[in-house]
């Protein structure tokens, strides 16, 4: 319940002064002050920690920042680890001679001569210029670790918690600047006030600034997160400052009290929203909601008819009911395929085997699944833990299999098997690095790749980390295991392809050429290698998973993806689907879940993913549940309170429509009207449907930023408008062609041939219902009619219509 | 906002690039030509030629002197041997992926290939820092693209013409050239229809992004498809007959005329494909016959223009393919991928014309001493573009990244001032 949530948030509506650092109350009553009290003027008695205190001072100081000493080829000779974290290489940098002149850069005897010192104080040249004053408590505290012999940290200190006060800051109008206090409670139970030691940052500098010393000052209306680092510890603090209007809050109060109580994610946006001092957009027209559900939940226009039927259907819940309408057609199923094989990768030009065919055969597993409602976690175990060779299948039969589905003549069909072992036979995923990279970007929603070279800056992730994690995917292979080499001999024997070594060698066009004949043909196959002992890997910080000799290690991360616990699996998957709907994810980007980049409603983002979970991993609930609410099903039109607000769902953000789509649009748009239902419903001539991976690579699909799926980025399908798709649209002869042959203007030209063409003004409503998928406005009747009344002919004068409808900004976006 | 177009002929294009150096803050004003020779050219059959090694390392073809003492090269480019003062020859590059697709990519971005960032090709590089005037296309491919623009987004692709020109036939440019069926008026009439019906927005033109760039594009798009320069850029019939035949009348002769129009009118990088280098069989007919005199031909006929118009001053050349070929000629009279050692031509702009840098071994098996990486002829080419090919991008990948991270400027390529 909202009340209770509210509870759990510290909410610091400050409109005080700012209070000076050493007025500041102590944040607990066992915390160590800070350092830059214990170390402002005679040096204490106390030797500082390299890890707690000097490496963090490092840091904050912007010593191992890439441009300075974190740089991978270091700076004037000394060399910090990027973004610190490895103390042994960080303390031997800094207690080892200096590079020029061989100077020690520590003294412990005469401490103030160390390099260290001088260097940060411009005593000596320093290209990073001063970086301390002399006498400041920074100097200080060096000073005293250089005499106390620059002790190093041993095992390092597990930091259990980053504790930021106040939890969230929420600024008035002309508010003061907030102090944030930072306390470590280390596992040991103890506590320290570390906010000298932190290094803090904005995510948007227009709506709050944070200096050096944790001091948030409001820029701008709206919210966003102060980010405080310390350690391996990253903790976000939502900054917000309500939106500046007319409407008085009585008024909202008013209106929120007339309304029905918001239920679902609408309770946590219009939460979000009355603290923000935002009103919400209206709920977009009939229109407007079937177009864009059809667009968004099964990648189609809607038929003129469809629009007709809909918009006089007088049931009260029609809008729920063509929801599930709409997740009852197989053109759902075909456009989330899409949006399945871009988080996974699939890709024609990355398989290690026959890339059309392997692509295409993946597209269509996937498919299947959705077409089935297969819950999300059982289709990812079905990739996760894919294999080449069914349960208890022999490699003669497995060959056998895999030919079958090539065969011309009554095909197998490769969507029945259970798993679907492609996903593991792409280049990208030999090396175990690379391997957990893509694993972790496809269902975790997860960046490791900063790990695999530096501490991670963002998030917890250390080097580390990543290499147990990646120790998982060692012994997947894909080649001739032992047993099966002697009967894949024979098969290349027979099929005449040549092999060297022991791994087999990729099917040739010839050989592939027999498999379409009906011949057996030798596969190679994914299968795993043992290592030779049990392994105690640790799992991405959930602790450590012991590996028998012979058991596949994705079964283990597979168990822990699927507990209810799980940071990631779920909500990778939830943040990802509501990214679809909208112009932006809850996590933005979609792919990008770490601390320093939160959700803009986690609350919501939790009950989402918790709620997923509970309803079995059931796709079609989480898109139901998304587009019934009224965050989805809001107008694009602003009232004087949110024009601004792009962050919190007020209104509908317009989104272009994607490149598989916009190309079936066309399409339909232009077809016959006997065949409105078949070039929707025909999935084997859609671009989001079978063609999805033969279109894959031409130039209208690189042009509208259909996603090559060759690394690990959501962001590699491109919804952004570009010049080229104008040319595009404009002029491209696919698009005259599309135009020429319109079956609906040959239609056309025969009923006005026949004398039964229709009036004007019906074919201007017809044109529009086609392409926008409304009604045009009585003005638009009039420009339209008057161009058909100079057109070189009536049906001439349509397809000028056509065109120039195609071109609006109306069609190419979903709004 | 800048017309050229609309203004005739009262600024001049250099003015309009000055203005618009002076608005850009990393335009240098410059263009730039890639010519591709897809398949991987045999280095020691053209400009790297091996003649005391053993027959079956140095094939068929002897050397010739050119018009630079000390420099020799194929015998099948009598051209470019008399114009030798106008290029710089580099040998000894290497590298090593020997597979056409990933050498490719190696090649046109300067970055080894990678699964975890998609590097962009030059072109969408210097698209992005060097616009072209409003009715003009700032990267063009002749024919289809040789590489993408990766990380930096569609909006950076080239436009691809489709096909390449082909003489005494019409050539059409994907996008360009109007159908047969539309006229310019016809075009120009639909396109006041569409903006008088395009209504839905009117009045929140500029509250979301993408309105305003649907808004941005389409009406650049309108320009450019209106534009007269643009469609004469395009339009090889208005070439004379003597220029028809100083370029060849070939489809590489075409393309390379194509090229330097395109360069003249304003667009500011072009890339011209020559394929067929891929010569596992058969190298030395389809080097000797066909090949290498076309591109003799072309290519300097696009040096003689270039220079004539006083254009090769600011405009950056690179000739190069995706890896060599193996030094041993083959059972087919053939030569196979070669990454270990290669060679590329650069002229233009700042390039010190007239030289060779880098040497391969006696056998052009790899570089005699220290070699040349792609990276380092990639950060070379950008710097000659004005491009520094250390500048870097916040790509959405999470961390900045370097244009070209691992290169060096080849040392004595360049004129640095």
């Amino acid at each position: 319940m909202p009340g209770s949530r509210q509870a759990c948030l510290t909410l610091a509506l400050i409109t005080g002064q700012l209070l000076a650092w050493n007025a500041l109350p102590a944040v607990a009553a066992d915390a160590l002050p800070p350092v830059s009290q214990r170390f402002a003027g005679e040096p204490p008695d106390e030797v500082p920690d390299f890890q707690r205190h000097v490496s963090p001072l490092l840091g904050r100081l912007g010593c191992n920042g890439r441009s300075c000493h974190g740089s991978f080829q270091g700076q004037g000779g000394l060399r910090l680890s990027l973004f610190g974290y490895d103390f042994e290489m960080d303390h031997e940098g800094l207690t080892a001679l200096s590079s020029a002149g061989g100077e020690r850069r520590l003294l412990s005897t005469r401490p103030a001569e160390s390099l260290v010192l001088r260097k940060p104080l411009l005593q000596v040249d320093h290209e990073g210029g001063q970086r301390f004053a002399a006498g400041s408590w920074e100097h200080q505290l060096l000073l005293s670790w250089i005499a106390a012999g620059a002790p190093g940290a041993g095992n390092p200190q597990v930091l259990a918690e980053l504790r930021v006060e106040p939890a969230e800051v929420l600024f008035s109008q002309g508010a003061s600047p907030v102090q944030l206090r930072v306390t470590a409670i280390w596992q040991t139970g103890n506590r320290e006030d570390v906010t000298p030691l932190c290094r803090f940052r904005s995510n948007d500098d227009s709506i709050a600034k944070v200096s050096a010393d944790g001091v948030v000052h409001s820029t701008g209306v709206g919210d966003s997160h102060v980010v405080v680092f310390y350690d391996n510890g990253v903790k976000a603090v939502p900054v917000l400052r309500p939106f500046e209007h007319r409407a008085s809050s009585e008024a909202m109060r008013f209106r929120s009290r007339a309304e029905e109580p918001p239920e679902g994610i609408d309770q946590f946006i219009e939460e979000k929203l009355a603290k923000l001092h935002l009103f919400p957009s209206e709920l977009c027209s009939d229109e407007e909601f079937l177009r864009r559900a059809s667009l968004d939940l099964a990648g189609t226009l809607p038929t003129p008819a469809e629009i007709r039927r809909f918009v006089s259907d007088g049931t009260g819940d029609k809008r729920r009911q063509k929801i599930d309408e709409l997740l009852d057609r197989p053109a759902y199923a075909a456009w989330w395929a899409n949006k399945l094989c871009d988080f996974t990768g699939c890709n024609p030009a990355q398989q290690a085997e026959l890339g059309q065919e392997t692509s295409v055969q993946w597209y269509m597993w996937m498919y299947q699944r959705l077409r089935d409602n297969v819950s999300y976690d059982e289709l990812a175990r079905r990739i996760v833990l894919a294999s080449s060779r069914e349960p208890g299948q022999s490699y003669n039969d497995y060959a056998q299999a895999m030919s079958s589905y090539l065969r011309e003549v009554s095909p197998a069909d490769f969507a029945q098997r259970e798993t679907m072992p492609h996903y593991w036979t792409r280049r990208g995923m030999q090396k175990p690095e690379e391997a957990s990279q893509a694993f972790a970007h496809s269902f975790l929603g997860i960046r490791l790749q900063c790990a695999q070279c530096h501490k991670h800056p963002f998030a917890p992730w250390t080097r580390q980390d990543f290499q147990n994690f990646s120790r998982f995917f060692q012994g997947m292979k894909f080649g001739v295991p032992g047993e099966s080499r002697q009967r894949y001999r024979e098969l290349a024997a027979e099929a005449g392809l040549s092999v060297r070594g022991d791994e087999g060698a990729p099917i040739s066009n010839e050989v592939l050429k027999q498999a379409r004949r009906g011949r057996t043909i030798p596969w190679r196959e994914l299968y795993f290698d043992p290592p030779a002992e049990t392994r105690s890997l640790d799992l991405l910080r959930s602790g450590p998973v012991s590996l028998g000799r012979s058991q596949d290690p994705r079964e283990p991360i597979m168990a822990w993806m699927r507990a209810p616990d799980n940071p990631w699996f779920a909500r990778a998957f939830v943040n990802r689907v509501w990214a679809a709907y909208f112009h932006r994810g809850l996590v933005e980007p979609p792919d990008d879940l770490n601390p320093a980049n939160p959700a803009s409603h986690p609350e919501l983002l939790d009950w989402l993913a918790t709620s997923f979970i509970e309803q079995g991993m059931d796709m079609k609930w989480l898109h139901r549940t998304i587009t019934s609410s009224h965050a989805y099903q809001r107008s694009w039109v602003p009232n004087e309170t949110n024009r601004e607000d792009r962050r919190n769902y007020s209104r509908m953000i317009p989104r272009r429509m994607p490149a598989e789509v916009i190309y079936d649009g066309v399409k339909q748009s232009l077809a016959a009207t006997e065949s409105d239902e078949e070039v929707r419903t025909d999935l084997s001539r859609r671009a989001i449907g079978h063609l999805s991976m033969r279109l894959a690579g031409t130039y209208a699909m690189q042009v509208f930023g259909k996603p090559d799926r060759a690394v690990n980025c959501d962001c590699e399908r491109v919804n952004q408008p570009s010049l080229l798709q104008a040319i595009f649209l404009q002029n491209d002869p696919l698009m005259d062609d599309r135009l020429n042959e319109s079956g609906w203007l040959r239609s056309l030209e025969q009923q006005r041939a026949a004398g039964t063409l229709p009036s004007g003004e019906s074919l201007i409503r017809e044109a529009w219902l086609r392409t926008l998928s409304r009604e045009p406005a009585p003005e638009e009747v009039i420009r339209a009619e008057k161009h058909l009344a100079e057109a070189e002919s009536p049906v001439e004068g349509v397809r000028d219509l056509l065109w120039a409808l195609l071109n609006t900004k109306e069609f190419v976006l979903i709004k | 906002m800048l017309r050229v177009g609309a203004l005739g002929t009262t600024i001049s294009l250099s003015q309009f690039l000055g203005a618009q150096a002076a608005q850009g803050q990393s335009d240098s004003g410059r263009s730039a030509i890639l010519v591709f020779l897809g398949g991987g050219p045999a280095h020691q059959d053209t400009f790297d030629l091996k003649p005391n090694a053993p027959v079956e390392y140095r094939g068929q073809f002897s050397p010739a002197r050119t018009s630079v003492p000390g420099v020799e090269i194929c015998e099948h480019l009598p051209r470019l041997a008399r114009r030798a003062d106008r290029y710089a020859i580099v040998r000894g590059i290497t590298h090593s992926l020997a597979d056409h697709g990933l050498g490719t990519r190696y090649l046109m971005t300067g970055n080894l290939p990678t699964p975890v960032v998609n590097y962009p090709m030059y072109g969408s590089i210097v698209s992005k820092e060097m616009p072209a005037p409003d009715d003009l296309p700032a990267f063009v491919s002749i024919d289809r693209p040789v590489e993408g623009p990766g990380y930096l987004g569609a909006e950076y692709g080239p436009l691809s013409t489709g096909e390449k020109p082909r003489f005494g036939q019409p050539f059409r440019v994907r996008g360009i050239t109007l159908d047969d069926t539309i006229s310019i008026g016809k075009y120009q009439r639909r396109t006041r229809l569409k903006d008088d019906i395009d209504s839905a927005f009117r009045g929140y033109e500029s509250l979301d992004d993408s309105v305003r760039g649907l808004d941005r594009f389409s009406e650049q798009a309108y320009r450019i498809i209106s534009s007269t320069r643009s469609r004469n850029a395009f339009d090889l019939t208005r070439e004379s007959d003597r220029e028809m035949d100083r370029f060849g009348r070939h489809e590489f002769g075409q393309s390379a005329l194509l090229a330097t129009r395109l360069i003249e009118a304003g667009v500011r990088f072009v890339t011209v494909l020559l394929e067929g280098w891929d010569t596992h069989q058969d190298n030395f007919n389809t080097l000797g016959r066909s090949l290498l005199p076309n591109f003799d031909q072309s290519f300097s006929a696009m040096l003689d223009r270039l220079d004539e118009s006083g254009r090769l001053a600011s405009t950056a050349v690179l000739v190069t393919g995706e890896f060599g070929r193996t030094p041993k000629v083959n059972a087919n009279a053939g030569r196979d991928h070669w990454a270990r050692a290669m060679c590329a031509l650069m002229a233009g702009s700042s390039v010190r014309a007239g030289q060779v840098v880098g040497a391969t071994d006696d056998k052009a098996q790899g570089p005699a001493h220290v070699g040349y990486s792609p990276d380092d002829l990639a950060a070379t080419f950008l710097t000659n573009i004005g491009i520094d090919p250390k500048m870097e991008y916040n790509a959405n990948v999470g961390r900045p990244i370097t244009v070209v991270r691992d290169g060096q400027v080849i040392p004595r390529v360049l004129d640095v001032s």
